[in-house]
């Protein structure tokens, strides 16, 4: 799909905005996006998006850029408190951060809302306390994949390729008996 | 060891010349943010909290204390505002941290590779630095500090969101890796347009190393994943590998072309460099970066011969304006910072081109 401004370039951006529940999506190329973000947002510039003004746009709210024309929201919602920090929803969308480990589990219903739209998913896969050989399983995971492909590719008779998956699981394999580390 | 330690202007254990594609690769930084579960963040914590927390990792960390592990505690508070800068130019800190009142401090491992923050986005962030392309290693060496440390720490870890961060932009692994590298060919081509265009789509963040607004100041990108949850570690740094490596390619590339069509272009410019660096006497940080990117670049093409890359990475740190005053000893303002910034270059270059220092046997040990 095309740009909606320019007409030229491919979109790449999606703009979805919510105010007073009527949704409306609007696709835009990084440049025109850019330049027309109401808050000039710099996608590439910084480490940490300014997560308050991604989200605040997300769900419609005001931006509080200037103190003096805040006005008080038109449709109060009354949020969950955190209980051990006193956070509510709409600070953490003003703050961009949360306030305790403790929030993760009081605004669990709205969170995955607001890192669908940041990370690659909202379901942790990784690391976890008490299991340290997560990168051998990982490279084990590899290697059965690998093995699989193997196998197509001997089935459809594809040699060369084969022959490079056969190294490429020995190398894994390799790497699995020194621990998980690659070789310089 | 004590802060002075800390403070040289030698070139940090993690920019030695070994690393792998040591020439496009300065460094590889692996951050792993953590935090205490029963505690509120450091954005709303109270000073109490902020203590303990602070006695708690410090406590953690005497217990795991060995030869591998063994760390230097300074509290931010008692550092004088320029010390502090030099860390921050060192990357030994961040300039967050550096503005921290409430109880925030950092361990730093003798040789500088390793530094622990604490009470500063979040409770605890374990930073390991490396020469080179090494993501997969120094991965290896946090997760291994991390590990022994969730031993004696209580972690906040929730199943469906990982490790649980202040931000939601690190929540997950807590994860966040990145690689330095100087991309003077990709620049001077005008492709590095499109490998930052190309890299935003794959989640990952390109930004200069002199801080915020230094984009490509000295031609030196600093490329990060931006994805925290929803991907495993491995795969985080696999496809930050892979990003790496086919940027170091095209990098090659640009530079052979650039080195087929203008030789003599390129000699005289890196030539001028080397003049400017070692005869000027004012010197702007932006004309420094680029001269110290130019005579680089001489170096790694064999054009330049008199100059080792150990130099040209101290100087690097050197230029930046806390280490400047600090050579003069004293606050500057921005003119005479300049001309500080000529003395010491010239004093750098002019002394040490033809002592090439034998040292890091000891500290490549990561």
């Amino acid at each position: 799909m095309n740009c909606e401004h320019c007409k030229e370039r491919l979109a790449t951006v999606t703009v979805t905005q919510v105010v007073n529940g009527q949704k409306s999506e609007k696709h835009y190329c990084e440049v025109c996006a850019q330049s027309f973000h109401p808050f000039n947002l710099d996608f590439h510039k910084e480490e940490q998006i300014p997560i308050h003004q991604l989200v605040s746009n997300l769900f419609g709210l005001p931006v509080w850029n200037s103190g003096a024309q805040e006005k008080a929201p038109s449709t109060p919602k009354k949020s969950d408190q955190c209980p051990t920090c006193g956070f509510t929803f709409r600070k953490f969308l003003n703050e961009g951060k949360l306030g305790c480990p403790q929030c993760y589990e009081t605004f669990g219903k709205q969170l995955p809302l607001v890192l669908s739209k940041i990370q690659a998913g909202t379901t942790h896969s990784g690391k976890a306390p008490g299991k340290p050989n997560h990168h051998n399983e990982w490279i084990k995971k590899q290697i059965d994949s690998t093995r699989e492909q193997l196998q197509l590719a001997i089935h459809e008779e594809r040699f060369e390729d084969a022959a490079e998956l056969r190294d490429e699981i020995r190398e894994l394999e390799r790497k699995l008996e020194r621990g998980g580390v690659d070789a310089p | 060891m004590n802060l002075e330690h800390f403070l040289k202007g030698e070139a940090p254990g993690w920019m030695d010349v070994k690393g792998l594609d040591a020439d496009i690769v300065l460094s590889t930084r692996i951050r792993l943010a953590r935090n205490l579960d029963g505690y509120r963040f450091p954005l709303s914590f109270t000073e109490n909290e902020a203590h303990q927390i602070d006695v708690m990792i410090k406590e953690a960390l005497q217990s795991i204390q060995n030869d591998e592990h063994r760390f230097s505690h300074f509290t931010v508070k008692e550092m004088p505002a320029l010390q502090r800068q030099v860390l921050v130019e060192k990357h030994l800190i961040s300039p967050l941290l550096a503005k921290k009142e409430k109880s925030a401090s950092v361990h730093l491992s003798n040789d500088e590779t390793i530094s622990i923050m604490v009470n500063e986005e979040d409770h605890l962030r374990i930073q390991c630095l490396a020469p080179g392309l090494q993501l997969a290693e120094t991965y290896a060496d946090a997760s291994k500090l991390d590990s022994k440390l969730e031993e004696h720490l209580p972690y906040a870890f929730n199943e469906s969101f990982g490790y649980l961060t202040s931000c939601p932009t690190n929540v997950g692994t807590g994860l966040r890796a990145s690689v330095m590298m100087h991309l003077p060919a990709l620049t001077m081509s005008k492709q590095i347009k499109v490998v930052t265009q190309m890299l935003a789509r794959l989640g990952m963040v390109v930004r200069g190393i002199y801080g915020e607004g230094s984009e490509n100041l000295g031609n030196i990108y600093q490329i990060s994943n931006q994805i925290t949850l929803g991907k495993s570690e491995e795969e985080i740094l696999k496809d930050l590998q892979e990003v790496a490596l086919q940027i170091i390619k095209n990098e090659r590339g640009a530079r052979e072309a650039l080195l087929k069509n203008s030789r003599i272009i390129l000699e005289d410019r890196f030539n001028r460099s080397l003049g400017n660096l070692k005869y000027a006497r004012i010197m702007t940080s932006e004309e420094a970066a680029a001269c110290l990117s130019n005579v680089r670049l001489g170096v790694d093409m064999g054009i330049i011969k008199e100059v080792h890359l150990n130099v040209l990475n101290e100087c690097m740190i050197l230029i930046q304006q806390g280490f400047v005053q600090q050579y003069a000893g004293t606050t500057l303002q921005a003119g005479e910072r300049d001309m500080y910034r000529a003395k010491l270059l010239r004093e750098k270059l002019n002394l040490n081109n033809q002592m090439i220092k034998e040292k890091g046997e000891e500290r490549y040990d990561v």
